[in-house]
């Protein structure tokens, strides 16, 4: 005995359009060829994506959040991938302790550790915004970074690199011969989740933002206040294209949900 | 396993002293800001002057209850939802999994704004009230906790149906239609059968859909404004408008307080099965 399947369905019709709905409403929202946010649309056209790339805040802020979301999680990368190498084939000495720290950023709300950067780190030593920015966003990935690799390791033999070592290569020389090419995929997995998560991150950057210096997402928020066009719909329909085809991409090409 | 303990230090030393400085020692100052007088030494005058407040306990209340809501809803809807889903094919089953998930992929703020146009003034749900003639000129939706909520809830069940399905997976295959063989009625099937054997997966997805309505900032921001403030953009708004850091590192610490709290009940819950909470 089964529960019948036009309940079953109904039920899952209605989760999606409730899910999904609101993207599809957002979508024709922004090809409104109208001046005002409005359902149904007012005629179709391109004109709000065009203007998207007109407005130069969004420009600058663009930018500054591709910036964030690339070398912040290459930092993250570069600090974080010795620390699961150690975590995965080493007995570190206070392992739990450790962890702890490195997983802090995901435990810690985005919005107090943002202004505990500006009042501590910004205002006192005169580091500058972007500086502090980069290094949140850095921090901010690393707990990523550290598992998504350290699962990957986890999935790697450990004869192999002994085999490497036996035959005489250094301890060097078989991680970037050996072990690297083996866990290429976790590390590019892990650098799209944290390019994701960094690019699409508000609550760390709200306190850490001054003139000129601001990442896409909280520069949207602060146009939505002062206006009300179609172009922040536009906007927000190109940044749910950009991540939902790096997510596709990454699945087709690298079975990314195999990662996260 | 390799021997040497002290490499193994010093390859995980940069990751942890990098996430130490920049976030547990600021936070922790910030922190400790939240039980220090205004001459110095220990007090816990922040927060008799907090709650003292009517809108500060206004908002904190509110955030609690919004939080309850939220999870409360969406535990409903997503045993709806994931007991559905996990009758389907398992080919079917992976793409409504699929679109599930999309969401979460997608910037929040984005995801937010939608609602804009669906709650406003001119919006989508205004049109069909004022259109069947059941208002003149349209409800004010938005900024009400019904926006907030509804918002909220969009932004959340997506982690709760993922942590029910997972917990229904685990559920041996022929539990229900054993008892509905045995004369249970479906009320009965919930309660007395799933419920209880998937008791994990409702705890792990309560507690992030709880903790993440409590300390949401988007959703507010945009659906509430400063009609309906919870506790992160009160703690924005008293820093930006007021420059009343006290009260900030008061909201700091019941935020901090409560991820704690969340991540150990999820650490205990979830460590033989969900590998990524």
């Amino acid at each position: 005995m089964k529960p019948s399947s036009t309940a079953t369905g109904t039920i899952i019709g209605l989760t999606l359009v409730f899910l999904i709905g609101p993207f599809i409403v957002i979508i024709l929202a922004a090809l409104t060829a109208g001046n005002n946010l409005a359902f149904p649309p007012d005629g179709l056209s391109l004109k709000w994506f065009i203007k998207v790339f007109t407005v130069e805040s969004f420009r600058i802020s663009f930018l500054i959040s591709m910036f964030l979301a690339v070398f912040g999680t290459l930092t993250a990368l570069i600090v974080g991938v010795p620390a699961a190498y150690a975590i995965a084939r080493y007995d570190i000495p206070g392992a739990g302790a450790i962890q702890l720290a490195v997983s802090s950023p995901l435990i810690v709300p985005g919005i107090i550790v943002g202004l505990a950067l500006l009042r501590y780190l910004v205002i006192p030593t005169g580091f500058t915004i972007m500086a502090a920015l980069f290094l949140a966003h850095a921090a901010l990935i690393l707990p990523y970074a550290v598992r998504v690799v350290t699962s990957s390791l986890q999935n790697l033999r450990v004869d192999v690199e002994e085999a490497a070592l036996i035959l005489g290569c250094s301890r060097l020389g078989s991680f970037f011969r050996v072990v690297f090419p083996n866990i290429r995929g976790g590390i590019l997995a892990a650098f799209i989740l944290g390019f994701v998560t960094s690019f699409n991150q508000v609550p760390v950057s709200l306190f850490l933002s001054g003139p000129g210096v601001r990442t896409l997402p909280i520069d949207m928020l602060a146009y939505m206040e002062t206006t009300y066009d179609p172009s922040v719909a536009a906007l927000a329909c190109l940044l749910a294209i950009m991540s939902v085809g790096i997510v596709f991409l990454a699945e087709r090409f690298l079975g990314f949900s195999r990662y996260v | 396993m390799f021997e040497n303990k002290n490499t193994g230090l010093l390859l995980v030393l940069p990751a942890a002293v990098f996430a130490s400085v920049l976030f547990l020692l600021p936070v922790g100052i910030l922190l400790s800001e939240a039980f220090t007088g205004s001459e110095g030494g220990f007090s816990l005058g922040a927060y008799v002057e907090f709650f003292s407040s009517e809108l500060n306990n206004t908002v904190f209340w509110r955030s609690l209850r919004l939080g309850l809501w939220v999870m409360l809803t969406s535990a409903v809807i997503g045993y709806a939802a994931a007991f559905s889903i996990v009758q389907l094919s398992p080919k079917s089953r992976g793409r409504v999994f699929a679109l599930i998930i999309l969401p979460l992929m997608i910037s929040p703020v984005a995801r937010t704004y939608a609602w804009l146009v669906i709650l406003g003034r001119t919006g989508l749900v205004n049109q069909v009230i004022v259109g069947l003639g059941l208002s003149e000129e349209g409800l004010q939706l938005l900024f009400t906790e019904t926006a907030v909520f509804i918002g909220l809830l969009q932004l959340f069940l997506p982690l709760m149906i993922i942590a029910l399905i997972s917990s229904m997976e685990n559920m041996p295959r022929d539990v229900v239609p054993a008892a509905r063989v045995l004369g249970a009625n479906w009320f009965s099937v919930f309660f007395r059968v799933i419920l209880p054997l998937t008791r994990e997966g409702l705890v792990v997805g309560g507690t992030l859909v709880f903790a993440g309505s409590m300390t949401a900032y988007i959703t507010p921001a945009i659906l509430g404004g400063s009609k309906v403030l919870m506790l992160e953009t009160l703690l924005y708004q008293r820093v930006t408008v007021a420059n009343d850091y006290a009260a900030a590192s008061v909201i700091a610490m019941i935020l901090v307080v409560m991820s704690i709290v969340t991540n150990l009940l999820l650490k205990r819950l979830a460590k033989p099965r969900n590998r990524r909470a």
